[in-house]
């Protein structure tokens, strides 16, 4: 696979018009088994401002029109501790819980959101290699977690 | 599709690693004891099969009113309207996050699996005759 030389070229990626901001090889997350039911889109760019915290908008970079509200599970459910499966562990490079993020999509229902605890995207935060992981104990999380009880000060 | 008859107690052994054992059938059910190594996931179909779901269900179309939708000031209780869109400023433009910055303020822990193989007892409902699909 040939490998993109970096900073060599920018891509501009469309937010709402009109705004367009430039993405740098740097920024964006790619995705090799891409996220269940979307395996072939696999490079993604994650986007935030403050007002939206903890919120993030993990936009797909070749279709910048949609994306996923994805959220730190930190702020949505104090004791989350997914057991990431060690062949993941291994295919992301993560050598200790600092070089990984975690972020779990959210559904978007009004004032019923919901978040997804049992498939968390994992990525390495050295690379921006990520993957929607099914934890070990995903028994143990559900999939549509109230949003409502999230204990954020707004 | 190799399809295998097995009776209660028999096993099948994948890649010289993994073993199922047909531990009992009751009426429509087959319950499996599958003894692989941690770093073999096993999981029932439903579990990818919600998720693809759940993640289809999530695709969002247009950033600003998605993501403040659910970051707005407040959750408003149930029977009263959502909050209005809010039309985004030009003064607040949303910018890449270099990943330099820790945008995840507390990491949760990843913890490894262990090396110690496991055995799992999944019901699974009972497939078709033998022979019936490819």
């Amino acid at each position: 696979m040939p490998v993109a030389k970096p900073f060599t070229r920018m891509k501009t990626v469309e937010l709402e018009a009109p705004q367009r901001l430039p993405v740098k090889p740097e920024n964006i997350i790619t995705m090799p088994l891409g996220l269940l039911g979307f395996e072939q889109v696999k490079k993604y760019v994650l986007l935030g401002s403050p007002e939206e915290e903890p919120f993030l908008w993990l936009q797909m970079l070749d279709n910048p029109s949609q994306g996923f509200v994805v959220v730190s599970p930190t702020s949505v459910v104090p004791n989350y501790t997914p057991d990431i499966p060690q062949g993941d562990v291994d295919m992301l490079g993560i050598k200790n819980a600092a070089d990984a993020i975690v972020l779990n999509i959210v559904t978007v229902r009004g004032t019923e959101s919901t978040v997804n605890l049992k498939g968390p995207i994992v990525i390495n935060r050295h690379t921006l290699v990520g993957k929607q992981c099914i934890p070990v104990n995903v028994g143990s999380f559900p999939l549509q977690h109230p949003i409502s009880s999230l204990p954020i000060a707004a | 599709m190799l399809v295998l008859s097995r009776k209660v107690n028999e096993n099948i052994i994948i890649d010289g690693r993994i073993v199922v054992k047909v531990v009992r059938t009751e009426g429509n059910f087959v319950k499996l004891g599958i003894e692989a190594p941690a770093d073999v996931p096993v999981h029932r179909q439903e579990v990818y099969d919600e998720i693809q779901r759940n993640n289809q269900a999530a695709l969002t179309s247009g950033r600003p009113a998605a993501a403040r939708s659910v970051a707005g000031p407040a959750h408003p209780p149930a029977g009263t309207a959502a909050a209005a869109p809010i039309i985004p400023s030009a003064s607040s433009p949303s910018a890449p996050i270099p990943p330099a910055v820790p945008i995840v303020p507390a990491v949760p822990t990843v913890p490894v699996a262990p090396a110690a193989p496991t055995t799992r007892t999944v019901p699974i409902a009972q497939t078709k005759t033998p022979g019936g699909s490819a």
